[in-house]
């Protein structure tokens, strides 16, 4: 496969605000500029004909952009990788996803990659780079997740990850792990959705044993990210979900 | 015609000392010309009648230049010389009977022009005034009867030890002088100071006869191949082939190395001019570890008349050993990763990291186990030393303790180590390092200021200095290369590194839009070792941007972490004085031996264990050198021809401070192969230097009256009169003569 690159004049895009398709809307930081090593990366990814839950700007910007910024904050404060303060969002039409070597999507239950994206988001990974999804539930999604993420790997199966893999233990370890609810566990009470009793951290492999992508199944480290400020969301799973976001970006930044 | 002027040779007048043998004093003969000037003078300007101007004063030279030539006869000068008595000197004849003259020059081989030489006239007038003793040497001096027992057959020429050896022999007897017939083509690079200086303190004239012509017809010759010593497996290693040609100036030849008989690497090059070095860089791949034999070559060219010098063998040791590279990064940041990914993909390194991805805690990686290096940063010489390379990343200088810093330095100094400092916002100048005394180690002065840090995308293009690199070489051809350099994705960021230091070397610049060019990778060696600054953390854009099967950014890092750790040495070293002893069988080995913190161990027992080509296993005890703490060496006698593996241990109180193998090999009848041509320029200092003089053979008969002045042997004082000479009769011939002419021309005969 040949992806054409443009190699010379490849600039890096700078930090871009989509008011109209926010979620939750939050103020630009001051320092939302800033050239840093390392931003919170969010996939836009079509949904097609599995939008319609999310209307026309389909399911990407779920929780966007106020968990990308509070969770941007936690790795400023716990850790010393040079952050931005604010997102990065990319697609996978272009070139500019190979500057960004983590990436994060949510939804994914609801995706559907063409199959130009599913090459390049292969050719992404082979390259180095690491994905991190989220945010999915229940057999129903898993499925749709499965449609497109099998165009990017056919060959590679998605394994549960091992509890001694380095990604839970590269800063925190997280050997222990608990499901993370989204928002509805106020109204509801329960820590699943759909028919998700059970969380699953599950990932895709390289030949050389290194994870490339990183499959949060069945819980929502957006949503803990996104209301990590919110006295009704509880500690204990803010805790994990940041400790495991941060995890997964160490993780990509060693392995 | 200068004997028919002068009356004598020159050797009497080079060699003698000017005399006076009138008993009048000296002063006498400068009063005398003064005061026959003055008569003249007054004379002259009395009587010049018509003449007038510059013309008296010419009649007044003339006739006082006469005056004085008269006076200086009257005081009868000549020469005294020191000449050997006849038939009570002996004078040693030495006649180079290697194969090299044996080569066929118009109808004769030099050998018989050498013998023609001495048959025709030489010994014979040699025999009526001295004893002369006859001499066949190659590899070392033998006594012979007549030229017939000359054959042409030594494999090697060692002009200085066959000389030293005929001194030695002669030193009970009246040696007068000696006289050398060759083609001066010595396989032992020359006489050393030490010959020289023995035959000067006997002041023995070493007489020398040249022959063969001093270039070949048509050759092309290679006259060295340098290869590194020992080398990890898988690397890409370069052979710097330097060769010479005559008569193919502008046409191709196929330069080679093969490994057993199979090319691992060829290139075709234009032959330069006739005569001109030549040197060619031939990469290729060192492969499995293990000692390798490999062969140099030049293809033949159609009608060559020296085939034998178009290949010579080179030894290089494949290691075994993994090299370990430590690297300490003060940040989570993408380069680690790939860098990371590079070094794991190499199957001849290991690396092993620690990184600090918050405050308080560093995350290690590549370690023997989990208790290496817990506590951090190594703060004790055999913790660091313990590896070969380390890798400084962004990390303050201030986060390194006096200590952990002065064993930095150490570490290149006398361990021997290399380390790379790379680029990043605590890194450099950005990390303080202008103030730190680990500024000393960079082979750049870091800006004082801060703000040198970059995060812009920016080109990189390889120096003149960086095509020929190693580091560099991404593919083989050189301009393939650099415009595979000049395609290369954008780094992500770059620092400002400064003014390059006295002695560093600029393999990249990074060129950012709209800014002059600056200094990205540099090198330098520091003590035992080496540093080097790639001043960005931005290189795993090479890895981004490019398909995934391109290994440019692994390649390049493999390369570049190689080159840190591929000459540390071990905590033994060892070497030997020569790698292929051309015909030759005498091997010096030499270690190093040191300890844990890599001083120099005086007192430890160094064995070398080495293995024939025969399998034939030797043990040799190594002595101290005397003048080196720390230095042994042993001389060995490789008796056979063949490979050798000599893997020498060093231990002290039972305990094995550690071993490393040389390699050397012995080869026959090679020599004569190389450097055919008549070294008129050896020869003619051997004679400058010991007081004897050059022939040609065309001219070598005139040796025979010129020897006898020397003051080495039993010799007599002679006094050789100058008054006679037919130059001073014409002198004065000249001088009446012109003022006759001169006075005629002006009419006052």
């Amino acid at each position: 496969m040949a992806i054409s690159v443009t190699v010379l004049f490849a600039l890096q895009a700078t930090f871009r605000e989509f008011p109209a398709l926010e979620d939750d809307h939050v103020p630009v930081p001051p320092d939302a500029y800033e050239k840093t090593e390392w931003a919170f990366t969010r996939l836009m990814y079509p949904s097609g004909r599995h939008a319609s839950v999310f209307g026309q700007t389909g399911s990407w910007p779920t929780d966007f952009p106020k968990a990308d910024r509070q969770f941007v904050q936690g790795v400023r404060r716990l850790t010393r990788i040079h952050t931005r303060s604010s997102e990065q969002v990319v697609d996978l039409d272009g070139d500019e996803v190979f500057n960004w070597p983590w990436l994060y999507a949510v939804e994914v239950g609801h995706w559907s990659l063409t199959d130009a994206e599913c090459a390049k988001m292969r050719e992404y990974l082979l390259r180095g780079g690491f994905f991190m999804c989220d945010d999915f539930h229940g057999s129903g999604e898993w499925n749709v997740f499965l449609e497109s993420i099998q165009r990017v790997f056919p060959d590679r199966p998605i394994v549960e990850i091992d509890n001694r893999d380095p990604i839970f233990h590269v800063l925190y370890d997280l050997g222990e792990r608990v499901q993370v609810p989204g928002i509805q566990y106020w109204y509801t009470g329960r820590i699943w959705e759909k028919d998700g009793k059970t969380p699953h951290w599950r990932a895709i492999y390289d030949d050389d044993g290194r994870v490339m992508v990183a499959i949060c199944f069945n819980q929502d480290n957006g949503d803990a990210w996104e209301w990590a400020d919110h006295p009704r969301y509880p500690e204990r799973y803010t805790s994990q979900a940041y400790r495991m976001g941060i995890n997964y970006i160490i993780y990509a930044m060693t392995h | 015609m200068f004997e028919f002027l002068f009356k004598y040779p020159g050797a009497v007048f080079q060699k003698g000392q000017f005399v006076l043998l009138a008993s009048w004093p000296v002063w006498m003969l400068a009063v005398g010309v003064m005061a026959a000037g003055g008569l003249l003078f007054w004379h002259v300007r009395r009587n010049r009648g018509s003449l007038s101007g510059a013309r008296p004063l010419a009649i007044w030279m003339l006739e006082t230049a006469m005056i004085a030539l008269l006076l200086f006869l009257l005081w009868h000068p000549a020469i005294s010389i020191a000449t050997l008595r006849p038939q009570q000197n002996v004078v040693a004849v030495m006649v180079d009977d290697s194969r090299s003259m044996g080569i066929q020059e118009g109808s004769e081989t030099r050998g018989a022009q050498a013998a023609a030489v001495l048959d025709g006239k030489l010994l014979a007038a040699l025999g009526q005034k001295f004893q002369v003793r006859l001499y066949r040497f190659g590899k070392e001096a033998e006594r012979i009867q007549k030229t017939s027992q000359l054959t042409a057959s030594e494999p090697a020429t060692r002009l200085g030890d066959s000389l030293q050896q005929v001194l030695a022999e002669s030193a009970t007897l009246p040696l007068g002088a000696v006289v050398l017939l060759s083609d001066g083509a010595d396989n032992s690079g020359g006489i050393d100071l030490d010959t020289i200086s023995q035959i000067r303190q006997r002041r023995i004239p070493v007489h020398t006869i040249g022959f063969g012509r001093e270039k070949a017809g048509k050759d092309v010759e290679i006259t060295d191949a340098v290869l590194p010593a020992h080398a990890l497996a898988d690397s890409r290693l370069s052979a710097l082939v330097t060769f010479r040609q005559y008569g193919y100036a502008g046409q191709k030849a196929l330069i080679s190395v093969r490994d057993a008989g199979k090319t691992i690497a060829s290139r075709e090059v234009q032959l330069k001019a006739d005569g001109a070095p030549q040197s060619e860089a031939l990469l290729f791949n060192a492969g499995l570890a293990g000692p390798k034999t490999l062969e140099i070559s030049i293809d033949p060219l159609p009608g060559e008349e020296n085939r034998n010098n178009n290949s010579l063998r080179r030894l290089v040791n494949v290691e075994t050993r993994k090299p370990r590279i430590l690297y300490i990064e003060g940040e989570p940041r993408w380069e680690f990763k790939f860098i990371r990914r590079a070094a794991e993909d190499d199957r001849s390194l290991q690396l092993a990291s620690m990184l600090r991805t918050t405050q308080y805690r560093i995350y290690r990686q590549g370690f023997s186990d989990e208790h290496e290096l817990a506590e951090g940063f190594p703060a004790k010489p055999e913790e660091l030393f313990a590896f070969d390379g380390l890798i400084v990343g962004s990390v303050e200088a201030n986060y390194f303790t006096q200590t952990q810093q002065d064993l930095i330095r150490e570490f290149a100094n006398r361990r021997g180590g290399g380390i790379l400092f790379l680029g990043g916002r605590f890194a450099l100048a950005e990390g303080g390092y202008a103030h730190s005394p680990l500024a000393e180690l960079l082979p750049v002065q870091v800006p004082v200021n801060k703000g040198t840090f970059h995060r812009d995308f920016s080109g990189q293009e390889l120096t003149a200095q960086g095509r020929a690199s190693l580091i560099c070489r991404l593919v083989e051809d050189p301009e393939r290369n650099a415009a595979r350099w000049s395609s290369m994705p954008q780094l992500a960021n770059y620092n400002d590194v400064g003014e390059v230091k006295p002695g560093a070397v600029v393999l990249m610049d990074v060129a950012p839009a709209g800014r002059h060019r600056m200094p990205l990778l540099v090198t330098e060696n520091y003590g035992r070792g080496r540093t080097a600054v790639f001043a960005t953390s931005g290189s795993w854009r090479w890895k981004m941007w490019q398909d995934h099967t391109d290994v440019t950014h692994t390649t390049f890092w493999q390369q570049l972490m190689r080159y840190l750790v591929s000459d540390s040495p071990g905590r033994v070293a060892a070497s030997t004085a020569r790698a292929v002893l051309a015909d030759e069988t005498k091997a010096t080995l030499r270690a190093e031996v040191r300890d844990k913190a890599f001083k120099p161990v005086p007192n430890a027992v160094v064995e070398a264990h080495i293995v024939g080509p025969d399998g034939a296993a030797t043990s040799v005890e190594m002595t101290p050198v005397a003048s080196e703490e720390g230095a042994y060496s042993a001389d060995w006698s490789a008796e056979k021809p063949g490979s050798y593996v000599a893997e020498i241990v060093a231990g002290r109180d039972k305990e094995e401070l550690g071993r490393d193998v040389a390699i050397f090999r012995r080869e026959d009848g090679v020599a004569e192969n190389f450097h055919t041509g008549q070294n008129r320029e050896l020869l003619k200092k051997l004679a400058d230097e010991t007081g004897g003089r050059y022939y040609s053979a065309s001219n070598a008969a005139k040796l025979a009256d010129e020897i006898s002045y020397s003051e080495a042997g039993i010799t007599t004082r002679e006094t050789k009169d100058l008054w006679d000479m037919p130059a001073v009769f014409f002198l004065a011939l000249v001088l009446r003569g012109s003022e006759w002419v001169l006075r005629r021309r002006w009419g006052v005969v």
